[in-house]
């Protein structure tokens, strides 16, 4: 594999990875516009175990994620008392608050960022990135993701049947912000190198722009949306400087004649009908 | 004979307004039971506050023997009642099935239960349990359609199918027969014997006194958040007070 | 000292506020969080200075400028907003957002990524009274700040127009009912909007004579946390949370250090969103009706 297309499928793992990271909550209607902020808590945790106290880097990835779950579960119980846009802004709060905390953090190197010594080759990457599909394939075939959409189509429905609502938005809360940490953590070890900027609004929106793109219908819609993402600007490179107004252009299109994102569940049930034996 | 529902002394404000003055009445197991009165009566506002989505100023709730009068909302369907809304409210864009599976919830929720990933094992039990209770009310072969493509009447009954899976043994029904057309209304009354010959006990704010005749044995009529008559349907549509009640209303009763 | 930085927060507040009246607009009317309008700050910005550039005078560059931004807010109305009616509401804040990067990408193309230059328009004549220093351009924006502000909100609150968008904002079915032209009265409301982020953008081109492609997602950003702040959909609140927002950064700035701006404005923000979820001045959300 060339050297450049190894770099851009590397992306294209971590693009995944923050992309289901952002999807779990908003299965159940919950948008959390700070994705980065998490990312980076898993990202500067673990790289400072390794770092200062030489933690073996499978020791300290799994921490650093736990660490962004676990800050994911104390700001969700607080924060899910509030709900649409007010959640999706007290999440955007709460990334701004943290990357700008590491920015004045200096025993992570504060503005000049942070070296990172042990380093994760791209299978490790690619590897972490096929294991948060297929944990997200699994958890969609659950109880867990069918009472997330049901709490996402009608909260009062849904409680009076017993659902825990709140139970459940914070689960998907801090369970999408550990898959963020674990993501950043590895990207640490993969670039070996972290600075608080690039953990900063537009990662976290640009996130959440995949996912909306690909569909929150289906788990795929994700994935699509990601490999999308990051392959097509990279096919556009010849128009260079116009690319992203080009490609920018294409969203606001697409958008406008399929709202519903490209992968659907209607899609699927198309499918199933050429195969009926297929079906549950 | 026991008690599915028994409401003591019930009261409650809005804004100063008082929907529910110091009712009480109760419904005896077995014993399906309207509660009719003029719009504005307070009717829903029952409802409302048996299934927990508002709070009491004061009194008391019991159903099936259990005090649920500061139960929250999402545990009061432990204590076996449920109950359906004026437009049906199934998950749109879910199928049938899997709006039934939610209805399970109730009877299914470990934690291990929850990351069963149920969806990969071939008829998993809680989808036979569904099927069954759907083929068991005619309405087998909606089983995979998604509701939002199903005709009105269908949905008032899978939503029947999904209170019953979800153990209810008090259901209560805001306006079943409302918008329905004459067959669907059979349907549906034929529906809710079977649940009652069954041993679900109802509670029913309906409008359609024949509908009511046909399958409640009870009357409670509200006014202004008043209890004003309680009986057999016959007896209190001769009741005078009723019969004032309605006067300038639509004169129904 | 601690006034001087006062009068600077409030300086800067103004152009928050702006910012924020626009958001609460779209958000208050629409339920629509606009994620276009840092990028229409930002066109307002770059288009005043290119014209500028190209010979145009201030007042005629100004004016050209707002009338852009109007026009793509028409288009951001069309391809953002009025498809997505009745779906997810996260898919028109993507759309709005696609706006966004084409809006920078173009100014980009067209400028360069580099920050330029935006001419001195009054000469760099200060009022001082007593020991403080206020700029007359900074004085003047916040007086048109102001002065704007109030006449929205005299327009919303007197007026047979403002009347309708009252209702709009409570309810849609009810404008219906009530023959409210809501598809001509929508087009109206991105245009004001737009036009308030695009005046944000020249006001602060103005003052701090500095434009780039990207000036506009740090500004917008802060009048998102000013409107929350304040109380969505309240135009007082804006004005108050923009002033606020401004105040907290100036005064962080001056007091600790750059760097710490954001923990104090998006802190304020969550703290906010944590005790008082509806702003200072908003009104606490209704609980669903069954």
């Amino acid at each position: 594999m060339s050297g450049y297309l190894t770099g851009v499928l590397v992306v294209l793992a971590f693009n995944v990875m923050a992309a289901y990271a952002v999807y779990l909550p908003l299965a159940a209607g919950q948008l959390n516009l700070g994705i980065a902020g998490f990312m980076a808590i898993g990202a500067y945790g673990s790289a400072f175990l390794t770092n200062e106290y030489m933690w073996p880097m499978w020791a300290a990835v799994p921490v650093g994620a736990l660490a962004a779950g676990l800050t994911g579960l104390l700001i969700g119980l607080p924060v899910l008392r509030t709900h649409g846009i007010y959640f999706a802004m007290a999440t955007f709060a709460l990334g701004q608050v943290i990357s700008a905390v590491f920015l004045n953090l200096e025993v992570v190197g504060g503005a000049a960022g942070y070296p990172v010594t042990d380093y994760a080759g791209p299978n490790v990457v690619f590897a972490a990135a096929a294991g948060v599909v297929l944990l997200m394939l699994y958890i969609s075939r659950t109880r867990f993701a069918l009472e997330l959409t049901a709490v996402k189509s009608d909260p009062t429905v849904a409680d009076l049947l017993g659902v825990p609502v709140r139970g459940m938005k914070v689960a998907a809360f801090a369970l999408g912000a550990m898959v963020a940490g674990f993501g950043g953590a590895l990207y640490a070890h993969h670039y070996n190198f972290v600075e608080a900027q690039h953990f900063n609004v537009l990662l976290s929106v640009f996130t959440v722009l995949y996912v909306l793109f690909g569909g929150t219908q289906t788990v795929w819609g994700p994935l699509v949306g990601a490999a999308f993402f990051t392959l097509v600007p990279e096919l556009l490179r010849a128009s260079d400087q116009w690319r992203y107004a080009v490609f920018a252009v294409f969203i606001i299109v697409f958008m406008a004649i399929r709202p519903q994102g490209l992968v659907t569940a209607a899609l699927f049930r198309q499918f199933r009908r050429r195969a009926p034996e297929a079906s549950s | 004979m026991s008690t599915a529902l028994e409401i003591s002394a019930l009261s409650k404000s809005f804004a100063g307004v008082q929907a529910i003055r110091d009712l009480s009445f109760t419904v005896p197991k077995g014993v399906s039971t309207a509660l009719i009165g003029p719009n504005g009566a307070g009717k829903t506002t029952v409802f409302n506050m048996v299934s927990g989505v508002y709070g009491v100023d004061a009194g008391r709730i019991t159903v099936n023997g259990v005090d649920v009068t500061r139960m929250p909302s999402r545990k009061r369907i432990g204590t076996g009642v449920a109950r359906s809304f004026q437009n049906v409210r199934l998950m749109p864009h879910l199928s049938v099935l899997e709006n039934l599976l939610v209805g399970q919830h109730v009877r299914a929720s470990s934690l291990a239960a929850l990351f069963t990933p149920y969806r990969l094992i071939p008829n998993h039990r809680w989808k036979r349990e569904a099927r069954a209770a759907l083929e068991e009310s005619g309405l087998g072969r909606w089983a995979d359609e998604t509701v939002s493509a199903l005709p009105y009447g269908v949905r008032k009954r899978i939503d029947l199918v999904r209170a019953t899976l979800a153990g209810a043994s008090l259901l209560m029904l805001d306006e079943p027969a409302a918008g329905l057309n004459p067959s669907e209304t059979n349907a549906l009354r034929d529906h809710l014997k079977d649940l009652m010959a069954k041993g679900t006990t109802l509670l029913v704010v309906e409008h359609d006194m024949h509908f009511v005749d046909s399958i409640c044995q009870n009357v409670v009529v509200l006014n202004f958040g008043e209890k004003i008559a309680e009986g057999p349907l016959s007896r209190v549509r001769q009741d005078p007070k009723v019969r004032e009640a309605y006067i300038g209303s639509d004169g129904e009763a | 000292m601690v006034a001087q930085q006062i009068v600077n927060g409030l300086m800067l507040g103004a152009i928050y506020m702006l910012v924020a009246v626009a958001f609460t607009l779209a958000i208050g009317v629409l339920n629509f969080l606009n994620f276009s309008l840092p990028g229409l700050f930002m066109a307002g910005g770059m288009l005043a200075f290119g014209l500028m550039k190209a010979g145009w005078p201030f007042l005629l560059a100004a004016a050209g400028a707002l009338a852009a931004a109007a026009f793509i807010s028409l288009l951001v109305e069309r391809f953002a907003y009025r498809p997505m009616q009745g779906g997810d509401p996260e898919v028109p804040l993507v759309s709005s957002l696609g706006f966004l990067v084409l809006l920078e990408n173009l100014m980009l193309v067209q400028f360069g990524s580099d920050q330029q230059a935006f001419p001195a328009l009054l000469p760099d004549l200060n009022l001082r009274i007593g020991g403080l220093v206020i700029g007359y351009a900074q004085l003047a924006s916040l007086v048109l700040s102001l002065g704007i502000v109030a006449a929205l909100s005299f327009v919303l609150a007197k007026t047979a127009a403002g009347r309708r968008i009252r209702t709009v904002a409570e309810s849609r079915e009810t404008a219906l009912l009530m023959g409210i032209d809501i598809a001509r009265l929508v087009p109206q409301l991105f245009v004001a909007s737009a036009a308030l982020a695009a005046l944000a953008g020249i006001l602060f081109a103005v003052n701090y004579q500095q434009v780039s492609p990207f000036m506009g997602e740090g500004v917008g950003f802060k009048g998102v946390a000013a409107m929350i702040v304040g109380g969505m959909g309240s135009i007082w609140g804006a004005v108050l949370g923009g002033l606020l927002i401004g105040l907290a950064e100036v005064v962080s700035i001056s007091f600790i250090g750059a760097d710490v701006v954001n923990i104090t404005v998006y802190g304020l923000l969550l703290l906010i969103l944590i005790v008082r979820p509806q702003g200072l001045m908003g009104r606490a959300p209704s609980r669903e009706k069954l």
